[in-house]
């Protein structure tokens, strides 16, 4: 996790956004087609908590926490024609956002003359179940690759390499990898998820003088992503003594859940000093609940919604971890125009990329919301 | 007492008199002219406002109209799909394809009731990324703004299309996505630099990216006006926004003005804004304005600098004049008195300088301020019988020359005819140093015109003594002298009146 604190202003960031995303994106990319890989260089802090001192690069930081500026790198595909699926957890903004940077690669390869179409689908509901129907569905269906956000790497792995073992070129993506052996040929997205969890919950304890009642919420059960970085949560408040979790509780990805959870929580401990929240939906379900209920309970949370940059501008959330989602879904495909040309991971490739997480904070939630939104 | 108008009072009368309405037409002039600019900025204010609405207004319907046709070209491109015999997903994509490039639609897409967009490159399962899917059902158009993760921003219209069946699948809507770039372009004004737009959600968020002017920018504009307008105006301003009605906001930045006009966009949330910098008209018609009061003060300067130099030469005529009838009049007064204190007979000083004189010398010699001082006294002999005998003018004759006798011989006397046959001359300094010397040759002269029978002239004189108190002393002495040489000479023959006692 790439874990920027920065506690001056960021406002003049906006004006030189531009410049700064150009130049940072530029060395990225430039990283990128050197490798081949696609992959971005990952900057993990020291674990020093959100007072520390500022760091000088924090304000390029938070402007390259979302790289929109990609180019496709000197590979030249095999064919002209691709056609993938996908398939991710949960119907969910965060994925809509992997969606826009995989469908920027689709129209850079169309500019080179080069067709690719996919599907990109996912259930309503988070559901290992249905992922492996999914699955199921689609092996004997004519894709170059296939590409898997794991629902659950312990039900899921299995599927994946039985489809492997049949021919199919698989692959893995977004927020969850498959389980540690799994054939897949290669995973673009977050690696670092335990850290992310641990990464925040430090700041939690910090800005907590390292006492006090917390509560974790996590997404979808099973979800490796925010199973990590619950796991990381929690064996980070048990390196302090004067800290206790009074619940860990699952919203299943649903923005209601996560309020309804948070109100149940407070209710049963009005003294509740902190929340820790996994995913995406959670800080928002928290942040309404605490704003309901006028509790002074401090938030730390995941990625990048809206809402929940709304309310970290507001002082609502105390600080958030954004992933690069764009750059996840640039990558990922630009990957799997290599996989389906038969090419395994090396030069070309790294088997495992690892994007980027930015933690900000309140003074960060204006240009992050420009940059992201457009929201002025 | 009513008091006198002098000349100074006059003058200075004329002068603030002047000045008072110079300072009136200056003033009447200034005054005008701020009217004048403060009206006509008031009529181009309303004329830009006019103008900036009429342009707000014409785009918005631009923005209408694109939104309509593409409406309408959506419905075209569904009721080509629906009458062609599509079988697979590939011929769909195909489909589409084909009709964004041939209908001009941008991400031309059809959704079905599992809520699975499908465009021409993908198919994705979009609930959580297009709003108008947060319904189970379609019923009606929706337009709404984009917000797309990456700052573009978007136009989404959605058209129900409960026809619409696929190879067996049910398709409950189809949409584009128009991206608010390509609206600003095909708004761009080409006058830019001056006049700038903007389109802006209902909380004054931008959504077109454009710069609306150095002030505005890119900010939101709501929360931007709301540092130069009074905070009524601005709730007010907030209130329109949000229910949709148009409207015009002016203010001052940096000494220059800014008005922008709003006009909501039909069957958006939008508001089209177009803001005007220093407007051109205004800009134009305020150069005239100051052209014109410029022009005005340079009337009323040259005015008054003409009337200055025309005071300063009638002053200067007026002090001329007052200096030569000064100078007229003090010659009349002295001519006036050479006339009292002259004998018009003779041109010698009459009896009346004599007068004066005497009065003067007496104040000397109570003064102790004179030593010399020398009278005469001369009578003419026989004037009476001349008068009688050979007529006036021959007595005049007699006396003028008897006069012209005296005044040869005492040069450096004053000589004063005192009575009809009498004079007296005064003698001080020069003349009385030299009296008893031109007494005896005067005398002698006398005594020979009595054998010519020419004038003759009885002389007494006298000096003046310490004991003398006035000049009447001396003169008494004198003429007293004078009656003793009249005998004398009547005894050598000079002529005399017939009945005088002496004769």
């Amino acid at each position: 996790m790439r874990y920027y604190h920065k506690k001056a202003g960021m406002i003049p960031l906006v004006l030189i956004a531009a410049v700064v995303l150009s130049s940072c994106s530029t060395a990225s990319s430039g990283a990128a087609a050197s490798s081949g890989t696609g992959s971005s260089e990952v900057t993990v802090t020291d674990g020093s908590t959100g007072t520390s001192e500022e760091d000088p690069r924090s304000e390029d930081a938070v402007n390259s926490a979302v790289n929109f500026d990609h180019e496709l790198d000197q590979y030249e595909p095999k064919k002209d024609h691709y056609n993938f699926y996908f398939t991710y957890k949960i119907v969910h903004p965060w994925w809509d956002a992997v969606a826009l940077g995989m469908e920027d690669a689709q129209r850079k390869f169309l500019d080179k003359g080069i067709t690719i179409t996919y599907e990109y689908m996912a259930p309503e509901a988070a559901s290992a179940e249905d992922q492996t129907k999914r699955l199921l569905e689609v092996r004997d269906r004519d894709f170059d690759v296939i590409g898997v956000d794991v629902a659950d790497e312990e039900v899921i792995s299995p599927v994946l390499d039985e489809m492997v073992d049949s021919g199919i070129k698989v692959m893995t993506f977004s927020s969850s990898d498959a389980a540690e052996g799994c054939k897949r040929i290669a995973y673009v997205g977050n690696t670092h998820n335990y850290q992310d969890g641990a990464d925040l919950t430090e700041a939690l304890c910090e800005k907590l003088g390292y006492k006090g009642k917390v509560a974790i919420l996590v997404g979808s059960k099973g979800a490796p992503c925010h199973e990590d970085r619950a796991r990381g949560a929690k064996d980070t408040i048990a390196k302090y003594s004067d800290m206790t979790i009074v619940a860990t509780e699952y919203d299943m990805d649903s923005v209601d859940m996560a309020y309804d959870l948070t109100k149940k929580i407070l209710a049963d401990t009005p003294d509740l000093d902190g929340i820790i929240c996994c995913n995406m939906s959670n800080p928002v379900g928290a942040a309404r609940a605490v704003t309901e209920t006028g509790s002074d309970t401090v938030i730390v949370g995941m990625d990048h919604d809206q809402e929940a940059l709304h309310y970290l501008k507001d002082g609502i959330i105390y600080c958030l971890g954004v992933q690069d989602c764009y750059s996840i879904g640039f990558d990922t495909l630009q990957n799997a125009v290599k996989i389906a040309d038969g090419n395994k991971p090396g030069e070309l490739f790294q088997e495992k990329t690892d994007e980027i997480t930015t933690v900000i904070y309140q003074e960060d939630a204006a240009i992050m919301l420009e940059l992201l939104y457009g929201d002025n | 007492m009513k008091k006198q108008i002098t000349r100074k009072t006059f003058i200075l009368t004329a002068v603030v008199g002047g000045i008072i309405l110079m300072t009136a037409v200056i003033l009447n002039t200034v005054f005008t002219s701020i009217q004048t600019v403060n009206a006509t900025n008031e009529a181009v204010a309303e004329v830009s406002s006019f103008y900036l609405e009429a342009m707000a207004d014409r785009r918005a319907k631009t923005i209408t109209n694109l939104i309509n046709n593409n409406f309408d070209q959506m419905k075209k491109a569904v009721d080509f799909i629906n009458n062609e015999p599509i079988g697979s997903d590939e011929e769909l994509r195909t489909a589409i394809g084909s009709l964004k490039s041939l209908l001009s639609l941008d991400r031309f897409a059809l959704v079905d009731t599992d809520n699975i967009v499908y465009t021409q490159y993908t198919t994705y399962t979009g609930g959580s990324r297009h709003a108008f899917l947060s319904n189970d059902t379609m019923d009606k158009r929706y337009i709404s703004t984009v917000s797309i993760y990456g700052s573009s921003k978007q136009l989404c219209l959605a058209a129900p299309t409960p026809d619409l069946v696929i190879a067996g699948k049910q398709y409950k809507a189809s949409f584009v996505q128009i991206d608010v770039k390509e609206i600003v372009d095909l708004l761009a004004f080409e006058d830019e630099g001056r006049t700038y737009f903007g389109l802006y959600s209902k909380n004054g968020e931008n959504l077109s990216g454009t710069k609306l002017g150095d002030f505005i920018s890119g900010h939101n504009l709501l929360d931007t006006v709301k540092k130069v307008i009074p905070e009524e105006s601005w709730n007010e301003h907030c209130d329109n926004f949000s229910n949709g009605v148009e409207g015009s906001i002016t203010y001052t930045v940096n000494g220059s003005d800014e008005t922008l006009c709003y006009v909501p966009v039909e069957g958006t949330d939008w508001m089209m804004v177009v803001l005007i910098c220093d407007s051109v008209i205004q800009n134009r018609i305020r150069s005239i304005s100051e052209h014109s009061l410029l022009l005005s003060r340079r009337q009323v300067a040259f005015i008054l600098i003409l009337s200055l130099i025309l005071l300063f030469i009638l002053l200067t005529m007026m002090k001329t004049l007052s200096e030569r009838d000064l100078a007229a009049e003090k010659e009349n007064t002295k001519t006036f008195r050479n006339m009292a204190n002259t004998d018009s007979m003779t041109g010698v000083r009459n009896k009346h300088a004599y007068s004066d004189a005497e009065a003067l010398l007496n104040q000397r010699i109570r003064e102790n301020d004179i030593d010399k001082l020398g009278v005469i006294v001369c009578d003419i002999n026989g004037l009476k019988l001349v008068n009688d005998t050979l007529g006036h003018a021959a007595g005049d004759k007699l006396i003028k020359d008897a006069c012209a006798l005296i005044c040869e011989h005492f040069t450096h006397g004053a000589v004063y005819r005192i009575g009809g046959d009498e004079f007296v001359v005064i003698l001080q300094e020069k003349g009385y140093d030299t009296m008893l010397e031109e007494l005896d040759m005067v005398n002698r002269e006398i005594e020979e015109n009595i054998k010519k029978n020419e004038v003759v002239v009885s002389i007494g004189y006298s000096t003046l003594t310490p004991e003398d108190q006035m000049v009447h002393d001396v003169f008494e002495r004198a003429d007293q002298m004078m009656y003793k040489r009249k005998k004398q000479l009547k005894q050598m023959g000079a002529p005399t009146r017939p009945d005088s006692p002496q004769a």
